[in-house]
């Protein structure tokens, strides 16, 4: 089983959600989370408007960017399709778009039912 | 991928040494939880979950005991409460705007 960990634009969620949905993969948890990658949080990432001009071009000005967390466990052979569709979701091409981890899981366990491994989690 | 519990007023003091470093990407959430002290008693109150931040960042494997030392060094007050730090491992890690799988 694999964990992919997704940090995406909170506004592209719900189309990511749906894509998931499609794909068989209804199920997700979603952490609201701030956060900063390389460029050190630049001031045109975010959604609306900023009057300041020179505010625009520094590097850092802001300190964190609000973004979401999304994270899945899936069996190992669908590990490789999920990233694929969130990375076509996501991809605007323009910094800020996000990061995709896949991180090994080695247990997982259905409380309602004590199902364990694989079974659990389909 | 490594996970730091920290207190919330030390975080800007790691984030500042962590980015000194050359550290500079990183995701914080806020969190809430409790140690082996079971919380802690503060006269005739109880407090049984103490909220506290957790700092997530992912680096190349011979960078983790660097940043270890730099976030257990600028968090470290000595008492009950400075938290824990984690370390799990990465299989891929893949950058959404180049469709490519590096940091």
């Amino acid at each position: 089983m694999k964990e992919i960990m997704a940090i995406i634009r909170p506004k592209m969620v719900s189309k990511t959600k749906e894509v998931l949905d499609s794909l068989g993969f209804p199920a997700m948890n979603a952490v609201r989370v701030m956060g900063r990658g390389k460029q050190k949080a630049i001031l045109n990432e975010v959604s609306f408007e900023i009057n300041e001009p020179d505010l625009l071009k520094v590097e850092g000005s802001m300190r964190y960017i609000p973004k979401r967390m999304i994270s899945l466990v899936v069996p190992d052979e669908d590990a490789s399709l999920v990233v694929e569709a969130i990375i076509k979701v996501n991809n605007t091409g323009q910094i800020g778009d996000g990061k995709v981890f896949v991180c090994p899981i080695d247990q997982a366990l259905r409380i309602r039912t004590m199902e364990k491994g694989d079974k659990a989690i389909s | 991928m490594i996970r730091a519990i920290i207190r919330p007023e030390m975080v800007e003091k790691v984030v500042d040494s962590l980015d000194e470093a050359g550290y500079v990407a990183l995701t914080k959430m806020e969190v809430i939880g409790r140690g082996k002290q079971k919380g802690i008693q503060l006269e005739n109150i109880y407090y049984d979950e103490i909220p506290k931040t957790m700092l997530m960042l992912v680096a190349e494997d011979d960078q983790t005991s660097q940043i270890i030392e730099i976030v257990s060094e600028s968090s470290h007050t000595g008492n009950f409460g400075d938290g824990k730090i984690f370390v799990s491992s990465v299989d891929e890690a893949y950058t959404v705007r180049t469709r490519t799988s590096n940091l």
